[in-house]
């Protein structure tokens, strides 16, 4: 096979011509393929002639002739191909052609080679002539047979032939033509062709190169941030994992891509966690944000979310994990700071409210009128501390979430009682009347948070008692309709500017600042009520008129409690 | 005779403030500022009125509550119970003769009290 193959190869480098333009190498190698055949067929002529002539054999005495012309034909083949391989191609195939003619010519008797059997063999130079010079070529040599029929055959001369050599000619020329267009065709086809795998392979390495940074990119960045990373593909199993979950959550990288989900949860996550993290699954199939679970002994912080592909169509979900321990912690600190504060900040304020009252109420002697008075002082400024107080607290728990209402049977009357007991003496103190209304169409007990309907209240007088400074103040609990009720506080005080009232129920916010220094308060009153009013799914409103007084309706579902209202309340143990 | 009141509050300032209100509504007043304490002074008075905070250092209110209404000898005593828990409150109402939301002022509980007299 090896000597095949490397007399191919020597085939190939012998035929071969290397040359810029295409068309020049295939020409020059197909001439140089003739030529390998004729000199073949002029060597073994000149083999047979030299043997015919040693051996004697019959009519051996003209071989002379032949010999001769072999070993001519054998010296201008191997010329005319050094001239093709090494100089032009053109010139190698004119001298060729010219000398194939010229051998025809010598081939046969005059007569035979312009009007008998060798005639024909005139039309091989012509068609070559068009494969090897070009389509044109064919018509030149045309000419060349017509100027010799016409010098060879002054006498005679054959137009029929030259008549068909032009046919011949001409067809030779018009293949040759289309085959040089098809060939260049083909390779303006090619020259595209490599043109576009050039082009694209350039694409295709910047692409890739592209994409290695982009790579490289994201992993510095997926490996840089403290947020622990996970993505999930469509299967639910871990493609993508940074370090920082995998410190967090205190698992090797590799262990982490190609778990499930649960898989993941089942290592670390405590009792209760696991049920809250599913129901959250469940409810909101993928996405989710700040779901708080407690893992071994951390807090962590997840957000998911669904992740799209260009086509919007789910592929995955990605997960990112805060370690959220430190901030918990705070966060139960301020809790049970709250809670301390809560105690121990009322419980001395209340003993000194306690105290100066028995003063005023002569417990410990009687007074004289400057001590009266500055008693007063001491109770009203304790009570403005403990209302601040509770307001702040009360702040603090609706921000943090932890305010919830309690739903208890309650009636009416009696919250209307409660709060005239603990309005009463503030309003008429101011010189005011203080008038209250019960719808009769109010059911007798309904469903509610007395404690915080109280402080709806009560709120909402102290902010009317505040700016009312004659008339009066009317608060009346009516029905609205089948579900709902509500708490009507009116005043006819100087009212709430239009542009105040888009404000008045925003936290440490009061109309102006000068009323803070005139009326007090730390302007959380209307921001809690409100905030408890959502609480309760109601809703509130207001309506003034500056100059002529305000009125604050509270409007709250009605829950009518069956069972409370027959059912004795059980002794609750501690 | 005055009627008995006896006070079971553990704050101090609460339970002086509370012994001047009743003493002002004319009661004698026992003050007692512990659970245990309590639960052995019901064993011996007869108080009229108790003002039960609670929340108290080692018995719970709720168990001095019990004991006065399982106790024939007290059956008449009248319970007014003190706690800053509204909600609490509201669950005591049948079992309390009185339910008071702290922070519970001295005229407050002079005014009710004093119409606790038989």
């Amino acid at each position: 096979m090896d000597v095949i193959r490397s007399a191919s190869r020597f085939f190939d480098n012998l035929i071969d011509v290397p040359s810029i333009d295409p068309d020049d190498s295939r020409r020059r190698k197909l001439l140089n393929i003739i030529l390998m055949g004729m000199f073949l067929i002029a060597i073994i002529t000149v083999i047979l002639s030299v043997i015919a002539k040693v051996l004697q054999f019959a009519g051996a005495e003209n071989i002379s002739g032949i010999l001769i012309a072999s070993i001519a034909g054998v010296i201008s083949c191997f010329l005319v191909y050094l001239i093709n391989r090494f100089w032009s191609g053109t010139i190698a195939s004119v001298i060729f052609l010219l000398i194939f003619v010229f051998i025809i010519t010598l081939a046969d008797t005059l007569h035979e080679l312009t009007n008998g059997r060798s005639i024909y063999l005139l039309s091989i130079p012509i068609i070559i002539a068009g494969v090897l010079l070009g389509s044109k070529a064919s018509l030149a040599f045309w000419g060349v047979a017509t100027l010799e029929f016409i010098i060879l055959g002054y006498n005679e001369i054959n137009l029929p032939a030259i008549m068909s050599f032009l046919w011949l000619a001409t067809i030779a020329w018009l293949s040759a033509r289309s085959l040089e267009h098809a060939l260049k065709d083909l390779r303006n086809i090619n020259a595209e062709l490599d043109r576009r795998v050039i082009q694209r392979t350039h694409e295709l390495t910047e692409s890739l190169s592209r994409e290695r940074i982009e790579t490289g990119r994201r992993d510095a960045i997926l490996n840089g941030i403290a947020d622990g990373v996970v993505v999930f593909d469509q299967s639910g199993l871990a493609i993508l994992a940074n370090p920082s979950i995998s410190n967090m959550i205190d698992m090797p990288l590799e262990k982490i891509i190609g778990s499930t989900i649960n898989e993941l949860l089942s290592s670390g996550l405590k009792a209760g966690g696991r049920e809250t993290l599913e129901a959250q699954l469940e409810r909101s199939s993928s996405s989710f944000s700040n779901l708080r679970i407690e893992w071994e002994k951390k807090t962590l912080l997840i957000n998911a979310s669904e992740v799209r592909d260009d086509r919007n169509q789910p592929t995955g979900i990605v997960a990112v994990l805060r370690d959220f321990t430190r901030e918990a912690e705070l966060e139960k600190m301020k809790d049970s700071f709250i809670a301390i504060v809560s105690h121990e900040l009322r419980t001395p304020l209340n003993a000194i409210l306690g105290y100066a009252e028995m003063f005023k109420e002569g417990v410990y002697g009687p007074m004289n009128e400057k001590q009266l008075s500055v008693t007063q002082r001491i109770m009203m400024n304790t009570q403005r501390l403990l209302s601040i107080v509770s307001d702040l607290l009360d702040q603090a728990q609706i921000q943090a979430g932890k305010l919830k209402t309690r739903m208890v049977s309650c009636v009416p009357a009696e919250l209307l009682e409660n709060f005239r007991g603990v309005m009463e003496k503030i309003v008429t103190d101011k010189g005011l009347p203080l008038f209250t209304e019960l719808d009769p169409a109010l059911p007798l007990k309904i469903l509610g948070d007395p404690q915080r309907l109280h402080q709806i209240m009560v709120n909402l007088a102290n902010n009317a008692v505040k700016f009312t400074d004659k008339g009066g103040i009317t608060v009346s609990l009516l029905l609205v309709d089948k579900s709902q009720w509500c708490i009507k506080v009116s005043d006819t005080g100087r009212g709430i500017p239009s542009e105040a009232q888009k404000y008045i129920f925003e936290s440490f916010r009061q109309v102006d600042a000068a009323s803070t220094r005139q009326h007090g308060g730390v302007g959380l009153g209307l921001s809690i009520v409100k905030q408890l009013v959502e609480i309760m799914h109601g809703r509130i409103e207001v309506e003034s008129k500056y100059g002529s007084g305000s009125v604050f309706t509270v409007t709250l579902p009605l829950i009518v409690n069956a069972e409370a209202q027959t059912q004795p309340i059980p002794l609750i143990e501690e | 005779m005055p009627e008995l009141a006896m006070i079971i509050e553990d704050d101090e300032d609460l339970s002086e403030i509370f012994g001047q209100a009743l003493t002002a509504a004319h009661f004698n007043v026992e003050i007692v500022r512990d659970g245990t304490v309590a639960q052995r002074r019901l064993k011996e008075l007869k108080p009229d009125v108790v003002i039960l905070d609670m929340h108290l250092p080692n018995i719970p209110g709720i168990d001095l509550l019990r004991q006065i209404r399982e106790d024939h000898r007290l059956e008449k005593t009248r319970v007014v119970i003190t706690t800053a828990d509204a909600l609490m409150g509201e669950s005591y109402r049948n079992q309390a003769d009185l339910v008071l939301i702290k922070p519970i002022t001295f005229t407050q509980l002079r005014d009710l009290t004093s119409r606790l007299h038989r």
